[in-house]
């Protein structure tokens, strides 16, 4: 494990991001078994209480699908098919097995492709409800306990209320650091940059709750000592709202215009952490509610109020909260082609984004670096016009 | 959905009474309001149907719409009305068909759009959405329409079955879903009586529930005809006979015209007429929802000698019998435990036999019981729900069955810019050649 | 008299346009793959045409496909906001912009005189000039005749493939079915302004509209087009070198800034040297 000494939180995530799942292959080795997830579904509270080390699956922009097209389709999201090319490439080997949340069709219908392709040990389909209201709930909670009984059965260990409800403390408190990383980015320019960011997101997504909290308290303190630099009053304030962008890529597209990547509403991002679990006596009923209610993500319906700009609100709310706390001047709405949950939502959060005073620029691309350059004119167009 | 184009030689007379029906059901959407009816935008096979029916809501069956344009080749328009608001071609197509056109009906204020296929279909006073594990665009797919029908509300029930796992029994898990349906189902009830305005009649839900009941085995009694050798009636006729069942559940028209097409085929069978003469090859349509601007190209396969008398698709039910069903007063309760039990029927033929699933059980089932030669794959490119697993599909059939002849067909379902007929027939063409070979070897 | 120069390297033709309070020189040459060479090169026919030397020069901006291949230039700016300015100085009452290039499209809405928003296509050769170059080049007509042809058919011989190479196939059989080349030239006319024309309305169209790049001096295109749009639409009289006057015009307003703020600007070279690909 890189030590996290003063000073070098971010060379630690560097390390991280840049060969990642090295962590999890060292744990490993000293007898940790690790269990890889997809989305932000993916209820980390339970695998820590269960004693599992759980890493969030990421792809390889860079890297072309080789070897998974002999086995899933070619109109399955390409960031599904990506990650599940690298697994058949004995990238995640390491791996003891996986739980797949129930999101979207692209992982729900590719279930058994996973699954008996690669053969792992131990395998989980979570099958999260679409709805929020209150039978959805109980739902939810019996399905968790049907997850938490796999996992006993899978490490021959009961997992207590009490470890439980100890991991939803380590786990809240590591979504606390998190947010006030988050906040550095507040100032203009922000202390830290937005690809610096994303490495300390990628890396905090692979690591034991416990290694990643000392990661991002290690990354705040070393960023709160930089100097302040003179901002550009030219350079816009951009968010950037999408699923899995897990690569700096696209940020370094941004970022290299002069343009400053603030904020972001990704599922590799501020949905991973801007919402605790509440400490319910049954520990379940908190994770339940938090993943199925306060998580706001496309697969998750949300319809109850009685006007549309009241629907409007409950689903995109925050988006119009961040616009305001981090004095966002545009927003890149980057979506993954074949995506029907985003896809659909494009002209409603377009909408509700500009009426929230940022331009939007809706960017639909592949999974993958081959078409940066295209996306790059794109952005500069896009900063220009809002200039 | 029957095609426009010259009859086919041997398509049942039955078959020929389903535009009727495509029709009727379109012209009710537009009917509906001075007939003091309420119209609900739905999708199908997702166990609201009896709702519906027994609320005198009229169902807006978008999938029957734009399959009429996709059948008439006259999607395009809307799916480049679609595309002008940032709808990704890439999205299902039966969405963006009937999003552009409820785009364009709302600039109309209401008014529909000129040159809509069979006088396209009306306003709707709801939207009844579904989470299932099929589907997304069954519930985005609503959500994204109320952003041009911003009265219109929409509700979603969320009906789930136990996901397939070789190392647990589902059995153990069918109360917490038989439970969660029946409340899902409980609160749609909730939601109609809401916007109707009226309380559900228990007792006329309960007589329509036996009615579809029946209508799942008059069906399976009717489609089980076709194991007759030659068969007299094949899968291009399916993709329309599957109407009533699909569109107009728990209707008496439905079940009559099962009635109307099972002694049809009785009689096919007394002549001795089958599709094709002579019948070459069996051939079972194994997944796939079909190219509805091309069933042309089910009359080129018949014209080899080929013949599909059995599909997975569409054929969304079983008889009740087999499911064995626990006696229920509810009839919600009933509708939800024959749902869970319809989706895991096969679960148990998988589990006891390793490296299988249900869905390859199930094909197995009918390749064993109609006596197929090979299978047919389609896989459309809008529509991951049906299509993504098709290659592990047809990898596991060869794998735990036979080697047998399997042929991946790629197409769309609506958008007719993604089908090249010539590429289509070669493939056709390659596939006969690689059954001849195979019924050669089996001597 | 400062001078001020843009140049546009695009996919298939580079551009370079020369202005001091007038337009001074604009030339076209085609892009080659070693874009920076090609740069210097066209660059120093422009300057020489214009008589001036690179000193005379006050600042270069570079535009298009390949704006960071220009060593000399001291700023890059895509060519949406290079199109939508110079299309403006030459048609100040246009508001939406179709841009056909040959490998790809794009609408940009202007409004006072600034993009207020664009769509692109560059995924796709269906909907670009390349498109009717392959189909030109299948059925043995100069692709320069390929427009007025198409205006002497009789009907539009409807393509229905979208995809370049299905179409491709399609043309060919029908005429061997013997359908009339002027139908199917005015077939595949019709597919690429149906395919600019649904990505273009994508903004909320506006009047005046007008046509740019190469795609704009095919007349079959430029009448498909506005039986799309249901309106005449306007040409500017040479439509390839909008893109490099937008950018000349940049350069002049990012330069009066400087001036305003009392700030000279930064060069980025101060001799037009010759560059070589590998550098």
């Amino acid at each position: 494990m890189t030590d996290i000494r003063d000073g070098n939180g971010l060379a630690a995530a560097e390390k991280l991001y840049t060969q990642y799942g090295s962590r999890a292959r060292e744990l490993k080795a000293s007898g940790k078994k690790v269990i890889g997830y997809l989305s932000a579904l993916g209820p980390v509270e339970i695998m820590t209480a269960a004693g599992v080390l759980p890493i969030r699956l990421k792809g390889n922009v860079s890297e072309a699908i080789s070897k998974g097209d002999a086995y899933m389709e070619t109109i399955v999201c390409p960031f599904v098919r990506n990650v599940f090319d690298l697994a058949v490439k004995g990238k995640y080997d390491f791996l003891d097995g996986m739980v797949l949340p129930h999101q979207c069709d692209s992982i729900d219908r590719t279930n058994e492709t996973w699954s008996y392709t690669l053969g792992l040990p131990y395998w989980h389909f979570l099958n999260v409800p679409h709805v929020t209201d209150d039978p959805s709930i109980a739902f939810m909670k019996e399905i968790l306990r049907i997850f938490i009984r796999t996992l006993e059965k899978f490490t021959g260990k009961a997992i207590t209320d009490q470890a439980i409800a100890d991991a939803v403390t380590a786990h809240n408190n590591n979504r606390k650091l998190m947010r006030e990383l988050y906040d550095l980015r507040k100032s203009n320019p922000p202390l830290i940059s937005g690809s610096e960011m994303m490495k300390v997101l990628v890396a905090a997504m692979s690591i034991p709750v416990e290694e990643s909290s000392a990661l991002i308290e290690a990354v705040t303190k070393e960023v709160k000592e930089r100097k302040p630099a003179a901002a550009n009053p030219k350079a816009k304030r951009i968010m950037l709202i999408g699923d899995q962008i897990d690569d700096v890529a696209v940020i370094e597209a941004i970022e290299s215009t002069g343009a400053y990547l603030v904020m972001d509403d990704l599922s590799t991002g501020s949905k991973m952490y801007w919402q605790d679990v509440d400490a319910t006596a049954d520990p379940v009923q908190g994770i339940a509610e938090r993943y199925l209610r306060k998580l706001k993500i496309p697969t998750t319906f949300v319809g109850s109020a009685d006007t549309y700009q009241g629907i409007l609100e409950e689903r995109f709310g925050h988006m119009k909260k961040y616009v305001n706390e981090f004095k966002v001047d545009g927003a890149i709405l980057f979506i993954y082609k074949y995506c029907d949950p985003y896809g659909f939502e494009v002209p409603a959060i377009k909408s509700y984004v500009e009426a929230a005073g940022a331009p939007v620029l809706y960017l639909e691309d592949e999974y993958s670096t081959s078409s940066l350059a295209r996306v790059k004119t794109r952005i500069e167009a896009f900063l220009e016009m809002i200039a | 959905m029957a095609e426009e184009k010259k009859g086919r030689a041997v398509a049942t007379s039955t078959a020929a009474k389903i535009p009727k029906f495509v029709r009727g059901n379109l012209s009710a959407t537009l009917k509906a309001k001075e007939e003091g009816k309420k119209v609900a935008a739905a999708f199908i096979a997702d166990g609201q149907d009896e709702i519906m029916r027994a609320m005198d809501i009229v169902p807006a069956w978008g999938e029957s719409f734009s399959g009429v344009c996709a059948a008439k080749r006259d999607a395009e328009k809307y799916l480049q009305k679609a595309e002008s608001d940032n709808f990704s071609r890439s999205l299902c197509t039966y969405a963006t068909c009937n999003i552009g056109f409820d785009m364009m009906r709302e600039e109309l204020g209401g008014a529909t759009p000129e040159g809509a296929p069979w006088g396209g279909m009306g306003r709707p006073d709801m939207m009844l959405g579904n989470g299932q594990l099929l589907c997304d665009p069954r519930f985005k797919w609503p959500q994204a329409t109320q952003h041009y029908q911003q009265d219109v509300p929409v509700f979603v029930t969320n009906m789930y079955y136990p996901p397939w796992d070789p190392n647990a029994d589902h059995h153990e898990q069918e109360a917490i879903y038989v439970k969660y349906a029946t409340e899902e189902l409980r609160e749609t009830v909730k939601f109609c009586e809401k916007i109707t305005g009226k309380k559900m009649d228990w007792d006329r839900l309960a007589a329509t529930v036996e009615l579809s009941d029946k209508t799942w085995d008059l069906f399976i009694d009717t489609y089980e005809l076709r194991k007759h050798i030659p068969t007299p009636m094949d899968t291009g006729d399916a993709m329309n006979t599957m109407v009533p069942l699909t569109f107009n559940l728990g209707t008496q028209e439905a079940y009559d015209f099962y009635v109307d097409l099972n002694a049809e085929l009785k009689q096919k069978i007394a002549d001795g007429v089958g599709v094709a003469n002579p019948e070459k090859y069996r051939i079972i349509w194994a997944a796939g929802l079909p190219s509805w601007f091309a069933l042309g190209d089910f009359q080129y396969f018949n014209g080899k000698g080929v013949v599909f008398p059995v599909e997975v698709t569409y054929r969304g039910c079983e008889k009740i019998e087999r499911l064995d069903l626990p006696k229920t007063n509810d009839p919600l309760e009933h509708i939800a435990w024959r749902w869970v039990r319809y989706w895991t029927h096969w679960y148990d033929a998988a589990k006891k036999r390793p490296g299988s699933t249900p869905k390859v059980e199930r094909i197995i089932e009918y390749i064993e019981d109609y006596k197929c030669d090979g299978a047919v794959f389609h896989s459309a490119f809008s529509c991951r729900s049906w299509h993504a697993g098709i290659m592990q599909q047809a990898a596991t059939l060869k794998k735990v069955y036979k080697d047998i002849p399997i042929l991946i067909m790629e197409g769309d379902i609506v958008d007719i810019s993604s089908y090249n007929e010539a590429d289509t027939h070669n493939r056709i063409d390659a596939f006969i050649e690689t059954l001849a070979a195979y019924k050669k070897r089996q001597g | 008299m400062d001078y001020f120069a843009g140049v546009d390297i695009g996919s298939t033709m580079t551009k370079v346009v020369i202005v001091s309070d007038r337009i001074e020189v604009s030339l076209i040459g085609p892009t080659g793959p070693e874009h920076r060479k090609l740069a210097n090169r066209v660059m120093e026919e422009a300057l020489d045409k214009a008589r001036l030397t690179f000193e005379d020069l006050t600042y270069i901006v570079a535009t298009g496909y390949g704006r960071i291949n220009v060593p000399f230039a001291d700023r890059q700016i895509t060519e949406i906001t290079c199109h939508a300015k110079g299309l403006h100085s030459l048609l100040p009452s246009v508001k939406t912009v179709v841009d056909i290039g040959g490998q790809d499209s794009k609408g940009i809405k202007i409004v006072n005189g600034k993009v207020m928003n664009f769509v692109m296509n560059d995924k796709c050769a269906a909907g670009t000039g390349r498109f009717l170059e392959i189909i030109a080049d299948s059925l043995g007509v100069p692709l320069e005749k390929i427009g007025e042809i198409s205006l002497t058919a009789e009907k539009i011989a409807a393509v229905s493939s979208t995809c370049t190479v299905f179409a491709e196939q399609e043309i060919i059989s029908r005429l061997a079915s013997g359908e009339p080349i002027a139908n199917l030239l005015a077939g595949i006319h019709d597919a690429v302004a149906t395919r600019v024309s649904s990505l273009v309305k994508k903004l909320n169209v506006e009047a005046d509209i007008a046509v740019t790049g190469g795609g704009a001096k095919n007349i079959g295109l430029v009448r498909a087009l506005e039986s799309k749009f249901g309106r005449a639409l306007l040409v500017p009289p040479e439509p390839l070198i909008t893109g490099a006057l937008g950018a000349a015009l940049m350069g002049k307003d990012i330069f009066a800034k400087y001036m305003a703020e009392g700030q000279k600007p930064t060069r980025s070279v101060n001799k037009l040297e010759e560059a070589t690909f590998f550098e």
